[in-house]
């Protein structure tokens, strides 16, 4: 299993096709272990596999889109401090510089503009997708009961904290890697058991709930700040506002590291020697 | 005259009968009283002595003694001392076989008798999504004392845990999945 690690905006860990051939490979022979160990969980069928990798690529491709328009805004705001324009209003330089910053600012909305309802569409579909499998398995499929024992895995102490995925923050990483990674955890994980892939399937798909509302948020807010960011440009002044728009715009994409979410710590191993009670359940 | 003799008679009659009577049904002086001391052994056997007289209504007293006891020396062999004795309560017919069950669960499984049931989890845990995890939070204090400080199991405490913190993020993701279209 692999274990979540954070990226930086250099790294490039996208899903290279053999690699994606290598985890199809190994769904294939990997499905008949598990369901001769526990319960088959259908949660991942290939469809779904499918939506969450062409959500990732459709990521990665907003990111390079992005990544440069966004670097140029952090250099051209941080030579407007170095410059102190903030208190040199009337400075032609500082003024060329404001107007600059305004533009690269509204290039960035354009390129969230026309990028952003593909990766809505993507993010709905794995969204949607996810929750009718959900439904399907684990609400209607399963009791309370039933539901536990799937969690707990029929496994104990050693063996179980060995194969299952610690819980993830859903912050903190690249839009495109934390796809990556739900991708090449699910490949993955299908070896071991059904137990993990149904905490994997809830973390996504609320991972799903939180983008897809991001980014509906996120282009409701682009129409009202193009028309601010053109505004201003008379004025040539980066307001406070826009400057919380391109930081929501990061932290969709890039992360924000300091909401990350605490990991879980592992399970120590449970004394294999105990009693087991008849009244045991 | 007469009718004061027999008077008198019949007043040391029952005086005596009384004390012949107080002298073949002694009274408990600790008739009822949960065991003291730190032998987990010991107080079972007391515990089973008293509870199977006259003192059944007073079960849910012994059996915090005992764990208060069973608290002051923890080890994985007291996990088993008390199945046994939940055992024994309901062939003794003081538990029925399902709060025997329940109890042991409660403080010594992994698992939570907090989630159950026999329908689907769409019609049967949704609609009470955070009754059942804050019974399930208050089950996961129970099982700390049974498992940890009772038994010293730390490995199947955290297990608990942790199966509390998934079916947390699972109920989420499933409850919405169930409302969603």
């Amino acid at each position: 299993m692999s274990t979540p690690s954070k990226f930086n905006l250099s790294d490039s860990t996208g899903v290279q096709p053999f690699s994606a051939l290598v985890f199809a490979w190994m769904l294939l022979f990997a499905i008949p272990t598990q369901a001769s160990n526990t319960p088959t969980l259908k949660l991942f069928p290939t469809t779904v596999l499918e939506d969450i990798r062409h959500t990732g690529s459709v990521a990665k491709e907003m990111e390079s889109g992005l990544q440069e328009v966004i670097s140029r805004l952090d250099q051209q705001q941080q030579l407007i401090i170095d410059s102190k324009c903030e208190e040199a209003d009337d400075d032609p330089g500082c003024a060329q510089l404001n107007k600059q910053l305004g533009a690269t600012y509204l290039e960035m909305l354009n390129i969230m503009e026309s990028n952003l309802p593909t990766m809505e569409q993507a993010v709905e579909t794995t969204r949607k997708s996810l929750a009718k499998r959900l439904r399907k398995e684990l609400g209607n499929g399963m009791t309370p009961w039933t539901l536990q024992e799937n969690l707990l895995g029929g496994q104990s102490g050693k063996q179980a904290s060995q194969t299952r995925p610690n819980l993830r923050g859903r912050s903190g990483m690249r839009l495109s890697d934390r796809f990556s990674q739900y991708y090449n955890l699910v490949s993955n994980s299908s070896s071991s058991q059904g137990s993990s892939m149904a905490v994997i399937a809830s973390d996504i798909y609320l991972d799903m709930e939180e983008t897809s509302d991001l980014i509906a948020r996120t282009r409701q807010e682009i129409s009202r700040a193009t028309l601010m960011g053109q505004l201003n440009q008379s004025f040539g002044t980066i307001t406070p506002e826009m400057q919380e728009v391109v930081n929501g715009v990061k932290g969709i994409l890039f992360g924000d590291p300091e909401s990350e979410m605490p990991l879980a710590a592992p399970p120590t191993t449970a004394d294999s020697t105990a009693c087991q009670s008849p009244l045991s359940l | 005259m007469n009718s004061t003799k027999a008077l008198i008679s019949a007043a040391l009659f029952a005086t005596v009968s009384f004390a012949a009577g107080c002298d073949t049904q002694p009274v408990k002086a600790n008739a009822c009283i949960p065991p003291q001391g730190h032998d987990l052994d010991v107080a079972v056997s007391q515990s089973k002595s008293d509870l199977s007289d006259v003192c059944g209504f007073q079960f849910n007293a012994y059996l915090e003694r005992l764990m208060n006891i069973a608290e002051s020396d923890p080890k994985p062999a007291n996990k088993e001392k008390f199945s046994e004795f939940l055992l024994w309560s309901n062939q003794a017919g003081l538990l029925s076989k399902q709060q025997a069950k329940s109890i042991y669960n409660r403080y010594f499984n992994v698992k939570y008798v907090s989630l159950m049931g026999d329908y689907n989890n769409c019609s049967l845990t949704c609609p009470k999504q955070q009754e059942v995890l804050s019974n399930m939070e208050q089950e996961l204090l129970d099982k700390e004392r049974g498992l940890v400080k009772i038994s010293r199991d730390t490995g199947s405490y955290q297990r608990a845990d942790r199966l509390l913190k998934e079916t947390e993020l699972v109920l989420e993701a499933t409850c919405t999945a169930c409302g969603a279209n």
